[in-house]
């Protein structure tokens, strides 16, 4: 009977219909599952947490440049610098971009400055990482579809606008706000306070990135180090989820399923155990695992782990340590990081203060790992490591550094500051040939852009270095 | 009295419609079928020698005025023997035509169920009856069609119960990577859905919903290739149609049908193994160790705990199917029905997958008057089952050691037994299940209405509708001191799909013999289509209690939604002129408007031409040709796309809510605002020809067709805040031979043998993408240490070419896109092929060749028959090869511990000499070899995995023996019939692996070139009953 009132009731609609316009019958378009408009929380919420994984896809990909990780096989692409395709983490930045840029074009338009600044913070950050990571980038045609193939714009003038960014970010968050911010913030759960103290980090970040450049000032990093983090409490992170691994965990995590991945790099292992350097650290079991036989056992960049089975003999990520259990906060900035940018920063008008911070930021990372208390100190008070105020170099500075960034793509940068100088860093076995036996400076422009806005995507070689590593 | 009533009327309107006033006697009569005594609406009378003719009514019924006694009257019908009769002194004559068995006179359901003398197309068209259709015994009417049809190819996509079959007719005609390029199915004129639902998480092997129609309930189906003979279906038929005919009722005594069929399946193929190695690595043996054969070697152990399982040919069991359908038919002149009964069970080769189907079928005709009839049916079906995961029961293979029983695969306790960390394949496809439960009804009615002779009101309508509910469950740890579970945390997933589709079909046919040389039919209608279309998931993981499968059980709960609508409306017209019976014009127009579009450019006209010139009816040819025709058509039709694509939406990632927030991103799919439907063009020029009393024939065709203006979704730079912007860009082409040849080469007393053989050809080639955009990637398939491969599509290059990694080659052309294998390979200073992770051309995935051919032997009771089909010109990725090699399990691995001088060049030129070891770790020449050739170098490169999959395959034989009259009498059945059969047997391929016929995607995919770990192909053997009562 069911069936049969359907077809009475076709065959009377269909009829009807004879007579009648089609167009009522066909407005049937409107997505019913995607809506046309989202609210801003929610795109705040998406906002830092892609931004939080896009600070570890960005580290996935340099973590093997600058010695923190090796691959299990030989020649792997990221050990050897090859020209690898980097679309999935272009796509990333730009994806969180979008949607920042929407977060900026609501907040602008409803009043909500807080947002505003929020916004403007994040997208200094995505565009600063994506800038550092490629050079000249899409910026000023982008997300609004005003053409399908965005120019390119320049670096150094995209690192004013990143600096302008901030500088409006933390104005707007100073300001009163028609919209609070609250739980949809993945970052700071609303603190503008945390928000205003981060912006002065990145400030420093990016600033410290220019020193070898004509306009950069210690000044104006010291000023805006002064307006950053001022303990471990203030760290912009993300922890993570019941429901959602920290993806360095869920990296360790494969690896024990033989899915290889997070072997830790031999110049790692050595520059922490007593090796490379005279004093072993307490932070290396902390850190990473050990073989079968409770040894520290690196791979060889580029060289793969030769005849050693997948499992046991070689050092690697483990589930369950600070950078890998599965609610582990991702790092996106520290205030360790900020006290060695304002050791470098201080390190020739006031080595005092270089000094200090420089300690400060050892021991922040420390207290971050929660190393015992007598090791800390123990390890502090090695004269390798407090070596004095009038001996301290830039070369402490970034070693220190680059152990305390450990998985952050940062230290990248300061790699190719600091002409990857770290003690014993030596080129990886299989070297890309293309590179002449020196390392890599920027990564390759990724395949998509390639074929989708080739005649825009610059000429350029691995070994061409991005404006402010000239 | 009525009915001389009504006798005076249709004189009366004969008289008034006919000019010649002279008339002096009235003819009347009833003209019927001689096969089942039904009257036959439509035939054609004609006075001879004049102009003066009539058509019969809806009841056979006619009447014509004559001049005189001597008069000859003309019947004449489609699929008929002419017949003549003088009509002397009485003034009735009742006629019974007989069907013409010739096959010039072929009958083909063409366009909204209409039946048309083949000799009328101005296309190429091809039908397969009944008994070709049931003789294969396929559960899926799909695969029925393998081998047997010019242009069309048909693949199995693995030999899962109930797994999909996907059909292409004459190429791919979308540059869209998720486009269906499948035709339309339209059963008694109702298109229903063939679509493939696949499921979200790790590949099932699901139904195409075709799947869900019983066979055996199916009178004939045709096919239509091009879009001339599909632009009355529309935007939906724009791949072509496969016209559906069913069983009907017939006039006379009642029939009963019963068929039985029993059948078992059995792998077909399997990659060639080593057997000589065990679980262990660098050729030590190890027990417990993760590698399943880099151990030691079987024979120098020596030891009955160590020793070759036989796991692949172990752990696959022999599936089996049993059919049963019994039908009922039968009626009088005013009313017919047919009603069936199927049960089919199958269980496939891979342990606990198994499929059922349970459908009912009514159907029926009643003509309540000369002027008005209809006609219904009700299809009802049930199906599904449990789908294991073939995908990781083949990795689980690989992983699992060739010396430890893969079918010891459960503890006493219930848990797994699992060795060296892997997780037993078996224990996985019995405990990882997922079910799903199709409930499908297709109905249709149809009224016809003549008020008079010459025209006729039609309507037809139509429902397809089903419920698809699955549940997936993956069970977490039991809580039991050191058990390995298959998930740490369980999952359960309940998924309903509604699907709902209506159709309405009104048309006018007006017909009208002019004179004996012109005859015309004019259709004019409207048709309305929608479907909708419903799909809700929840899903929990984290059981709390261990065992109980409710997702309230669960401790993390998702849910998503995914809903669409698409409505058509489509008004066409199409007119027949026919003149002399030789020459046969056909126009058609059709505008369709799509809910899809934008309004504005939402409306959109196509046209067709077709001519028929049967030559050999006007002409006076030798005598040993007995037909000749050529045909012509060029045709377009036009297409829109899928709902609710047009303009920027936000999505919420799958991966909220998280800490109690949803996130918001803005899709990066934006839909042209502007879009307009996409118009495919295409010429067909064909000739058809029989020789020596139709002993002999052959039929060619050329066909080209170009689809422009695509919709797809062209990729953009991730910058401009999209990545995908869906527009009209591109176009795509494909032209090619379709060659049938059959005859009847012996036909001696009893014994008679027919053959037709059928004979492919596709090239295809992208034209055009869009100003900028490079290539469109279709899909990809994981391959080992940089030798996953990519299928792209590129301008200027064919569709499913495969993208990979290879072995460097001095010399090749730099700008090449396409690996040339025959230059020498480069070795390096370490002695070993030196590769390049450039991506290039590997192979191309779409056949360039296929064919079948077809042999039937009969001798009195005895039916022999075989059906021969083959592919060539095609490439696949062998994935696995790719694990194979990983994990030293293919025969090559043999030489794991030999030395050998690779062949190739030095980085200088000079030929390589340099002599090195295949094995792991240190070798006897005190060189170092790390993992070794096979895994460092041999499976890195994906040159070494897309190889040649052509195949040579009997498709199917029968051998069968039906009683004959004079034993069958003293039975009390009508027929009786029994065969024996056997499909899927490969008899040759180049191809080192299962059936080089399944492939990952699935029906509904385009990614065909990848084989993944896909469920392997099976061979199958059936023995069949049939009884007539």
């Amino acid at each position: 009977m069911k069936i049969r009132n359907k077809y009475t009731a076709i065959i009377g609609s269909s009829l009807l219909l004879a007579f009648s316009s089609c167009d009522s019958f066909l407005d049937v378009n409107e997505n019913p599952n995607n809506p046309e408009d989202a609210p801003i929380s929610g795109l705040m919420t998406n906002s830092t947490f892609e931004t939080a994984l896009n600070v570890q896809r960005a580290g996935s990909a340099t973590s093997n440049f600058v010695q923190y990780l090796a691959s299990p096989n030989p020649s792997g692409g990221s050990d050897v610098m090859d020209r690898l395709d980097y679309s999935t983490t272009w796509f990333n930045f730009y994806n969180v971009m979008t949607d920042v840029n929407e977060i900026i074009r609501k907040s602008e338009e409803s009043g909500a400055n807080h947002y505003l600044g929020a916004g403007q913070v994040l997208m200094a950050l995505n565009l600063g990482m994506t800038v550092d990571l490629f050079g000249d980038v899409p910026f000023s045609q982008s997300f609004n579809f005003e053409t399908v193939t965005p120019s390119y714009d320049d670096d150094q003038i995209l690192y004013d606008q990143i600096i302008s960014l901030l500088d409006q970010g933390i104005t707007n968050l100073q300001s009163e706000s028609s919209i609070s911010i609250g739980g949809d913030d993945f970052i700071f759960q609303g603190d503008i306070t945390a928000w205003i103290k981060f912006a002065n980090t990145l400030k420093a970040r990016f600033l410290i990135h220019t020193k070898s450049t004509s306009g950069y000032s210690a000044a104006a990093v010291l000023q805006a180090v002064d307006g950053g983090f001022t303990s471990n409490a203030d760290d912009a992170v993300v922890e993570f989820f019941e429901q959602r691994f920290n993806p360095w965990a869920q990296v360790a995590i494969n690896n024990e399923n033989l899915l290889l991945g997070g072997w830790i790099s031999e110049q790692f292992i050595q520059a922490l155990d007593g090796t490379t350097y005279p004093v072993v650290d307490p932070r290396l079991p902390l850190m990473v695992g050990t073989t079968d036989d409770g040894e520290f056992i690196g791979t060889v960049n580029g060289e793969g782990r030769g005849d050693a089975p997948e499992q046991g003999a070689r050092s690697t990520l483990v589930p369950g340590q600070f950078y890998t259990s599965e609610q582990s906060p991702v790092l996106i900035a520290t205030y360790a990081e900020l006290k060695f940018i304002e050791a470098e920063a201080a390190l020739e008008t006031n080595p005092a203060r270089a000094y200090a911070a420089y300690l400060a930021g050892i021991g922040a990372h420390m207290d971050m790992l929660e190393v015992d208390e007598a090791a800390k100190n123990a390890y502090l008070a090695h004269p390798t490591v407090s070596m004095g105020a009038e001996n301290l170099t830039l070369a402490d500075i970034m070693k220190e550094k680059w152990v305390a960034l450990f998985l952050h793509p940062e230290t990248w940068n300061d790699a190719r500051r600091f002409d990857y100088g770290y003690k014993d860093m030596t080129l990886p076995v299989n070297l890309n040939p293309d590179l002449n036996n020196q390392f890599i400076r920027r990564l390759a422009y990724p395949d998509s852009e390639i074929s989708r806005n080739g005649n825009n995507v610059p000429e350029v070689t691995l070994l061409d270095r991005i404006w402010w590593n000239q | 009295m009525r009915k001389s009533y009504k006798f005076a009327l249709s004189l009366l309107v004969t008289l008034l419609t006919c000019s010649q006033l002279y008339a002096q006697i009235t003819v009347t009569g009833k003209v019927t079928s001689q096969e089942d005594g039904l009257p036959l609406p439509g035939v054609s009378i004609l006075l001879e020698g004049s102009s003066v003719g009539t058509v019969t009514d809806i009841n056979g019924m006619y009447s014509i005025s004559v001049p005189n006694s001597e008069s000859t009257l003309v019947f004449s019908f489609i699929g008929f023997e002419s017949k003549s009769i003088v009509v002397g002194n009485t003034t009735t004559h009742n006629v019974t035509m007989g069907q013409s068995l010739s096959q010039l006179d072929e009958v083909i359901v063409t366009a909204f169920g209409i039946s048309q003398e083949k000799k009328s197309l101005g296309y190429a068209a091809q039908s397969i009856d009944a008994e070709a259709i049931t003789k294969s015994r396929q559960p899926n009417l799909v695969n029925s069609l393998q081998g047997q049809v010019a242009g069309v190819q048909v693949t199995n996509s693995g030999g899962a119960p109930g797994q999909s079959a996907r059909i292409i007719i004459r190429g791919i005609n979308s540059l869209d990577p998720s486009a269906d390029n499948q035709p339309l199915f339209v059963v008694d004129g109702v298109p229903v859905d063939n679509s493939t639902v696949e499921s979200s998480g790790t590949p099932r092997g699901m139904s195409n919903r075709i799947a869900d129609i019983n066979p055996n309930d199916i009178e004939s189906m045709s096919i239509l290739k091009g879009a001339a003979a599909t632009a009355l279906y529309g935007v939906r038929a724009a791949n072509g149609a496969v016209i559906i005919t069913t069983k009907k009722g017939k006039d006379g005594q009642i029939r009963v049908d019963f068929n039985s069929s029993l059948g078992f399946d059995k792998l077909v193929k399997k990659p060639r193994l080593q057997d000589q190695y065990g679980q262990g690595f660098s050729g030590v043996r190890d027990d417990s160790s993760f590698w399943p054969a880099w151990g030691a070697n079987i024979a120098e152990e020596n030891d009955p705990n160590y020793v070759y399982q036989d796991n692949w040919t172990r752990a696959f069991d022999t599936g089996m199917q049993v059919d049963n359908s019994l039908s009922v038919s039968g009626g009088n002149e005013r009313a017919t029905f047919y009603g069936s009964l199927g049960r089919l069970d199958q269980s496939g080769i891979i342990p606990f997958s198994d499929w059922q189907r349970t459908t009912a079928k009514l159907s029926g005709t009643i003509t309540t008057s000369e002027k008005f009839n209809f006609s219904g049916s009700m299809n009802y079906s049930n199906s599904g089952g449990n789908r294991v995961p073939h995908d990781r029961f083949l990795e689980r293979m690989m992983y699992w050691a060739e010396t430890q029983d893969v079918r010891d695969y459960i503890n006493p306790d219930g848990t797994m037994r699992s060795v060296g960390g892997n997780t037993n394949p078996i224990y996985d496809a019995r405990f990882s299940t997922y079910e799903d439960d199709v409930n499908r009804i297709i109905g249709n009615l149809n009224f016809n209405y003549s008020p008079t002779k010459w025209l006729t009101f039609s309507y037809r309508v139509g429902l397809d509708n089903y419920t698809d509910s699955r549940t997936e469950i993956t069970p977490g740890p039991m809580g039991i001191d050191g058990e390995q579970a298959l998930s740490a945390t369980g999952f359960i997933e309940e998924t309903r799909i509604i699907s709902r589709d209506l159709t309405s079909n009104f048309f006018i046919t007006l017909k009208k013999q002019w004179n004996e040389n012109w005859n015309t039919s004019l259709r004019v209608g409207n048709d309305i289509f929608q479907r909708q279309f419903d799909r809700v998931s929840l899903s929990g993981s984290n059981f709390v209690i261990p065992g109980f499968y409710n997702i309230s059980n669960t401790t993390q709960v998702f849910a998503s939604q995914g809903k669409s609508i698409r409505r058509l409306v489509g008004f066409y017209g199409d007119l027949m002129v026919d003149y002399k019976n030789f020459l046969f014009l056909n126009v058609t127009g059709r505008n369709d408007l799509s809910s899809t579009l934008p309004q504005g450019n939402n409306s959109f006209f196509y046209p067709s031409v077709n001519l028929s010139y049967a030559f050999s009816e006007q002409l006076s040819l030798p005598a040993w040709i007995t037909f000749g025709k050529f045909r012509a058509s060029v045709a377009q039709v036009g297409k829109d796309t899928n709902p609710h694509v047009l303009g920027a939406t936000f999505v919420s990632p799958s991966v909220f809510p998280l800490n109690g927030q949803v996130g918001f991103s803005r899709n990066s799919v934006f839909g042209d605002p502007a879009l307009r439907p996409e118009l495919t063009t295409s010429y067909e020029f064909g000739t058809q020809l029989a020789f020596f009393n139709n002993r002999a024939n052959l039929d060619v065709t050329y066909y080209k067709s170009n689809s422009k203006d695509q919709i797809i979704p062209v990729p953009i730079s991730d910058a401009t805040g999209f990545s995908s912007y869906i527009t009209n860009a591109g176009e795509i082409e494909n032209r090619g031979w379709e060659i049938v040849v059959g005859g009847t080469p012996i036909q001696q007393g009893d014994f008679r043998w027919d053959v037709t053989a059928n004979l492919t050809t596709n090239r295809n080639e992208i034209k055009e993408i869009r100003e900028g955009i490079d290539e469109i990637v279709v899909g990809s398939q994981f391959g080992y240490v940089g030798s996953t491969v990519t299928m792209i599509l590129k301008e200027g290059q064919a569709y499913g070419n495969i993208y990979g990694s290879s072995y460097v080659r001095p010399g090749a052309d730099p700008e090449s896109d396409f690996l040339d294998r025959d230059l020498p390979i480069l070795i390096g200073a370490n002695g070993f092929p030196v590769r390049t992770g450039t991506q290039l051309v590997l192979g191309n995935a779409v056949p360039k060749l296929f064919g079948g051919i077809r042999n039937d032997f009969s001798y009195k009771g005895f039916e022999l028959s075989f059906l021969v089909d083959f592919r060539s010109g095609v490439e696949q990725y062998s994935q696995f090869d790719n694990f194979l090699s990983a994990f030293g399990k293919q025969e090559a691995s043999l030489a794991r511990n030999d030395f050998r001088v690779f062949e190739g060049v030095l980085a200088d030129g000079s030929q390589n000499t340099k002599e090195v070891w295949l094995g792991q770790g240190v070798g006897p020449d005190g060189v170092s070899y790390g993992a070794g050739y096979w895994r460092n170098y041999y499976r890195t490169t994906s040159e070494n995995f897309v190889l040649d999959a052509s195949f040579i395959k009997l498709r199917n034989i029968t051998l069968a023996y039906s009683l004959q009259p004079e034993v069958i009498e003293k039975t009390p059945f009508r027929t009786a019939r029994i065969s024996v059969a056997a499909n899927n047997i490969i008899l040759y391929t180049p191809w080192d692996g299962f059936d080089p016929e399944s492939f990952s995607a699935g029906a509904g995919g385009n990614a065909v070139g990848f084989t993944g770990l896909g469920f392997p192909g099976v061979q199958s053997v059936f023995f069949t009953l049939n009884l007539g009562l």
